[in-house]
């Protein structure tokens, strides 16, 4: 399965270069990461920043990296009893692919792959990580953007389980170069 | 232009039917809490305490479905009432076997987690984030959890007749999935 997603990641990467231009651009994004389903997590935040590339109609391709800080949880064990894991620090990087259209206000789905890093004390895993989600992106001006992104993201370990985010964020870009 | 379609709709489907699997797994933390004191006892006779996982709901719950253990930890206060310094050692011996002797336990077991030093009528308190630097058999462990999760605890200290646990428990977060 990771082999065809990345077979047709590189289809869609490649083919895009061939295609008719578009426009590149930089964007900075923010907002909530929240564990689904982890119960030795709580609620953080998370940044990062964007490449969006549109070289074809409907298609953007966008490079991204991020980083979260989740916070820590606390558990009571028995009275008297109290301990807490501190929440971990998720460095991701990877590719997103959405349908875009154009107009000054749209909404666009989006899924992708990448590489996910948790880490905290004692504790250091990589794994193959799975997103999608949907946006809604306005244009107030011909070359910037302000988007709203509700984004799951799954980081996959082996036995078929998975540590997941729902990210929440606000982002802004802006296209640096705009091919006709 | 349809070649990328093509692939748009190929990745869409294999990122959605792929997460799709994951989404039905999760994190739970299992935590198990030992006698509270404790007391270490030097000499040939080690504490020993049965730990039995499947009396928590979180583990009997989830065990069925358990993939992966993602954490492990070994808490407590250990108190040295002694004038000279003591180290802790933790040994896990998987046939839940109590009553024995330290050559025993070094036979049939393995070193879980320490040596953890400390210092004349000093106290340590180990929480989660310092337990996890303390683990030198943490597969053992892994290996009980996603076994019977049923074993024994030996703590063994080196030459000090005055040490106590206190608020000890020993905590796995187990990934399971559907």
């Amino acid at each position: 399965m990771k082999r065809l997603l990345w077979g047709a990641l590189a289809v869609l990467v490649l083919g895009t270069g061939t295609a008719r231009a578009g426009s590149i651009g930089v964007g900075f994004f923010g907002g909530a990461s929240v564990p689904v389903l982890q119960d030795d997590q709580d609620d953080g935040s998370i940044y990062g920043v964007r490449i969006p590339v549109k070289l074809v109609p409907l298609i953007t391709v966008e490079p991204y990296y991020a980083s979260a800080q989740l916070g820590d949880k606390t558990f009571d064990i028995a009275p008297g009893i109290t301990v807490t894991r501190e929440g971990s620090e998720v460095y991701s990087y990877g590719v997103n692919g959405m349908l875009t259209v154009g107009g000054p206000l749209n909404f666009y789905p989006f899924v992708g792959m990448g590489v996910a890093k948790y880490e905290r004390s004692g504790q250091e895993d990589t794994f193959t990580s799975f997103q999608g989600g949907v946006g809604l992106a306005i244009h107030p001006l011909p070359k910037l953007g302000l988007d709203l992104r509700a984004e799951l993201q799954a980081a996959a370990s082996d036995g078929g389980t998975a540590r997941k985010l729902l990210n929440i964020t606000l982002g802004a870009s802006y296209a640096l170069f705009s091919l006709p | 232009m349809r070649t990328l379609r093509l692939a748009a709709l190929t990745l869409s489907l294999g990122t959605l039917a792929t997460t799709g699997c994951l989404l039905l797994s999760g994190q739970f933390v299992v935590t198990y809490a030992l006698p509270d004191p404790l007391t270490l006892v030097a000499g040939s006779t080690p504490t020993g305490v049965g730990v039995d996982l499947n009396t928590i709901s979180e583990y009997g719950d989830h065990k069925d479905d358990l993939k992966r253990v993602d954490d492990l930890a070994l808490i407590g206060d250990f108190h040295n009432g002694t004038g000279g310094a003591a180290n802790v050692e933790a040994w896990l011996v998987p046939s839940a076997t109590l009553g024995l002797t330290v050559t025993q336990v070094m036979q049939q077991g393995v070193l879980l987690w320490g040596p953890l030093g400390i210092a004349a009528n000093a106290t340590e308190h180990v929480d989660w984030n310092r337990s996890s630097g303390l683990f030198k058999g943490r597969q053992a462990l892994i290996d009980e959890v996603k076994g019977d999760g049923h074993f024994a605890l030996y703590l063994r200290t080196s030459s000090t007749l005055n040490l106590t646990m206190t608020k000890g428990a020993v905590i796995a977060v187990i990934a399971a999935a559907k």
